[in-house]
């Protein structure tokens, strides 16, 4: 420990040089860093997304056109999101006048296949998962001048909550922070991909707003066709155009006055719709066939107004990151949804406050009761809150998980957990989730323009509570709300489903609880679905049940790559829990995504043209595409000394003043140390252990 | 008379805890020994954001910089003022506790420290006694040491909005006490008029 001291502390002075030296250089617009080191211009990306809705799936395809500006040949790579949980299965490529169609392959052969016709100067496509919602495209030999298309397709369920059927885009993948010591999740091939350089901030080149003006436009187009007479349809976070088909379907365009129906991508796109009153579907029953299978998916309500028995007590331990990431808007919303969560504690309950950034504190040692003056001191705790430091999640969820009255009845044990996940160890915290959840259940709150779902909806799924997202500050109030009567009280706990007469696997597996307003979507396969589909489970003392003919089963399509998709969650799941060896579960993944034509982790698509296009004397460059910084992030918070100046000039300017009220006075910091304790202990102890050398020596000499 | 399996034992026993003492105090005696040499380095990196007009972090990976420098003449004590009151910049410097004015404005401005290392001058300081405060753009503030106060670390009574202007030294309570408490021990000084 302390020898580490000295060798960090010696290695703080040599970097203390470097820095002063470093400070000079500054960033020009537009250019990147190319892999070997010099700069060079980037090319630039256009994007057009077009989803189609039928009922509870959506079929998305995402256009990106790569545009070369320069006079050389080019290799640019993007980086992208997706929804989590989208199945990615097709692949195309417009070169010259030819499509050309991009086959699924192992992850390294597809790779080798790309990279092959790189070297022979031919245009190649590779479309690989970095993590179940990121993907990158690579392009190669993108000529002077040139344009190349490359299209990918892909299937998601829509989530529905409280009657709102909802549809999220995400835009742009946020920069995320690596925890030291660095751990990968992935294959030592994430390292090279430039996902963790060692750098703390994962390593694309992210525009500051300040000096670059957003880059990477995208064009949407949604054709709704909800199943249902449809009410309102609303977008969050963008403005919209939306075009009446029928009583049941709708076009939605971002409106011509946001510059050509074209939006920068910086923030994620979420579109919502409810049915009209007394035309909610109650029932929720698609099939598809592929090949000999039949592929079942059901959408499992609640039911409504069934009485859940008497209220438990609860303990209630508010998690909230506040690290650089979390800085500008999501910091203000992390404060109001604390607030909010603060005013549904009632008497009787018990709760803490835990904050983390690279570091952590609790408000109390130990959860307390809910009076008067604890809630004053969690509100003045709550406003205090400030956003900087890097994001070490794991020992707030550590301590948050800690639960020494694991064994007393009666209780209901919640962990409500607000951040933005702009992580990249989203498996040591599955492996923990996993591991320590006990009797707790956890309840994740994304908060700002584009979070990380996926960390979201496996902590959420794993701690076997829910994901709410607040984009914005007006989602605030309604979704803290919603998830607070959702917190009262699962509806049904103990989930169980079966098919009379068919051994079928359901995913997920176990089935979550399922709370007020929720349905979950339930996947099936079975060589041919007959009979009934029932499910049984407790609502409060009572038991609950539901029976599901399958005769009134639907038509749907893109099911069985859903259901893929499902079940690769699934085993990742398992290989987490410790369920099954992590050889199993990669060939199981891999046997599955390559019958369903999917990208995973161990799969990626690749698309060739046969023709050599660049002549062999013709160097070629590699660029990242430049990414925009999410919405309402600031940049000095995530990337730090760049604009320093300015985050001082700040603190008088118009940034949120902390205490601000008059009546507030000043937490002070802790601010004694250990270092005399500690001193006084050592003195203690090698005296004592001076005398007994002494004494036995004095022993020895007189026998 | 101890038997000599006995002995062997008890004196192996005696170097570990001999060993064990050792490493305690050198680790106690870490934490000032990092104060000391961690101000060099932000002596350093204040003196250069005051010739470049830049903020200059002390370290590349630091998560604070210098704001100030207070220095009291009298005493002859001169220490770098971090931005933020976390746990970690407090044990490079004092910091500038989050949320409350910049020093030589309107309103109070309040520095942290530990007691036992960059705030152990507190309890020198007397009623009447100058305290000067320089910030990284070169604005010199200087004032006047009127009362001394100890508090509970959530019922400071502090107004960081309060009218004229105002700095708070704050450390922990009681000053010698080896253990960190509650109580937290404040010099309230006021802008001396010019």
């Amino acid at each position: 420990m302390v020898t580490h001291r000295i060798v960090s502390l010696f290695a703080s002075l040599l970097a203390f040089a470097a820095t002063l030296a470093h400070a000079q250089t500054d960033m020009g617009a537009l250019t990147v860093k190319s892999r070997d080191g010099s700069r060079v211009e980037a090319p630039l990306l256009a994007t057009d997304i077009d989803v189609t809705v039928s009922g509870p799936v959506a079929r998305t395809r995402v256009t990106q056109q790569f545009i070369n500006p320069t006079d050389k040949w080019v290799e640019a790579t993007y980086t992208f999101p997706l929804s989590d949980g989208a199945a990615v299965d097709t692949l195309k490529m417009v070169a010259g006048n030819r499509v050309i169609i991009g086959e699924i392959k192992e992850r390294a052969a597809a790779r080798q296949i790309y990279e092959q016709a790189r070297t022979e100067g031919r245009r190649a496509s590779l479309v690989e998962q970095q993590r179940p919602n990121v993907f990158t495209t690579d392009v190669a030999n993108v000529g002077p001048g040139d344009t190349v298309v490359v299209q990918i397709e892909l299937q998601e369920a829509v989530r529905i909550s409280d009657g709102e059927y909802a549809l999220r885009v995400p835009l742009v993948v946020a920069p995320r922070y690596t925890p030291a010591p660095l751990r990968q999740e992935f294959s030592a091939a994430d390292v090279q991909q430039g996902w963790s350089t060692g750098e703390q901030w994962t390593a694309t080149p992210v525009l500051d707003p300040r000096l670059d003006p957003p880059a990477n436009p995208v064009a949407l187009r949604v054709h709704l066709n909800a199943g249902f007479p449809l009410a309102e349809v609303k977008s969050h976070h963008h403005a919209i155009a939306v075009q009446t088909i029928d009583d049941t379907a709708r076009d939605i365009t971002f409106t011509p006055n946001d510059v050509n129906g074209v939006v920068a991508a910086d923030r994620d796109f979420e579109l919502t719709w409810r049915a009209r009153s007394g035309a909610t579907p109650t029932v929720g029953l698609f099939r598809e066939r592929v090949g000999d299978a039949d592929y079942l998916l059901a959408m499992i309500v609640p039911p409504s107004g069934a009485a859940p028995g008497p209220r438990l007590p609860r303990e209630t331990i508010l998690v909230v990151d506040t690290s650089g990431s979390m800085g500008g808007e999501s910091i203000e919303q992390a404060r109001a949804s604390l607030l909010i969560a603060l005013d549904g504690l009632k008497a009787g309950d018990r709760f803490n406050i835990i904050r983390f950034s690279d570091d952590m504190s609790q408000l109390f040692a130990q959860p307390v009761a809910v009076d008067a003056q604890s809630i004053a001191t969690a509100q003045r705790f709550v406003n205090g809150l400030q956003a900087y430091g890097g994001t070490e999640m794991i020992p707030a969820l550590r301590a948050a998980l800690r639960d020494p009255d694991a064994n007393q009845s009666g209780i209901v044990r919640q962990i409500v957990f607000l951040t933005d996940g702009a992580i990249s160890n989203e498996q040591q915290m599955f492996e923990l989730i996993g591991n320590a959840r006990g009797r707790s259940r956890i309840f994740m709150v994304g908060i700002g323009s584009a979070p990380n779902s996926h960390l979201m909806t496996r902590a959420a799924e794993l701690g076997r509570g829910t994901f709410t997202h607040i984009g914005s500050t007006a989602q605030v109030q309604q979704r803290m709300s919603e998830l607070f009567a959702k917190l009262e009280s699962p509806v049904v706990t103990g989930l169980a489903a079966k098919i009379e007469g068919l051994a079928v696997e359901f995913s997920p597996n176990p089935l979550p609880d399922l709370y007020r307003g929720e349905p979950v979507l339930l996947f099936a396969k079975a060589p041919q679905l007959h009979g009934s589909l029932s499910i049984q489970g407790s609502s409060g003392a009572q038991p609950w049940s539901a029976v599901l003919p399958l005769d009134q089963v639907r038509e749907g399509q893109g099911i069985a790559k859903l259901w893929a998709r499902r079940r690769i969650d699934g085993i990742e799941a398992s290989a987490i829990l410790g369920n099954i060896a992590p050889d199993e579960s990669d060939r199981q993944i891999l046997a599955l995504a390559l019958e369903h034509h999917l990208v995973s982790r161990l799969s990626s698509l690749v698309a060739v043209d046969h023709t050599p296009v660049r002549p062999a004397n013709q160097r070629l460059t590699r660029a990242d595409i430049p990414l925009n910084l999410p919405a309402g992030w600031d940049f000095d918070k995530v990337f730090g000394n760049r604009g320093m100046r300015d985050a001082i000039s700040n603190d008088d300017g118009d940034d949120p003043v902390l205490l601000a009220a008059a009546s507030n006075s000043v937490l002070l910091p802790r601010t004694g140390t250990l270092s005399q304790l500690t001193k006084l202990l050592g003195l203690m102890l090698g005296m004592s252990g001076f005398a007994l050398i002494h004494i036995t020596q004095r022993q020895q000499a007189r026998s | 008379m101890i038997p000599r399996r006995a002995r062997s034992l008890f004196r192996l026993l005696g170097i570990a805890l001999l060993a064990a003492g050792l490493a305690c105090a050198a680790a106690g005696l870490w934490i000032p020994v990092k104060a000391v040499m961690a101000q060099h380095l932000l002596d350093r990196a204040f003196t250069a954001s005051l010739n470049t007009g830049h903020v200059v972090k002390p370290w590349s990976w630091a998560d604070t910089w210098p704001v100030a420098r207070v220095s009291v003449p009298r005493l002859g004590i001169s220490v770098v003022v971090l931005a933020g009151d976390s746990g970690q910049a407090l044990a490079f410097g004092p910091g500038h506790v989050n949320g409350t004015a910049r020093p030589g404005e309107p309103g109070t401005a309040v520095f942290a420290a530990h007691r036992d290392t960059h705030f152990d001058f507190l309890d020198q300081l007397n009623h009447g006694d100058v305290i000067e405060v320089q910030r990284t753009d070169g604005v010199i503030a200087h004032y006047t040491v009127q009362r001394t106060a100890v508090v509970r670390w959530d019922r400071s009574g502090i107004d960081p909005d309060e009218a004229g202007q105002h700095l708070v030294l704050a450390t922990c309570w009681p000053l010698h006490a080896t253990t960190p408490g509650d109580q937290r021990y404040l010099v309230v000084a006021q802008a001396t008029p010019r």
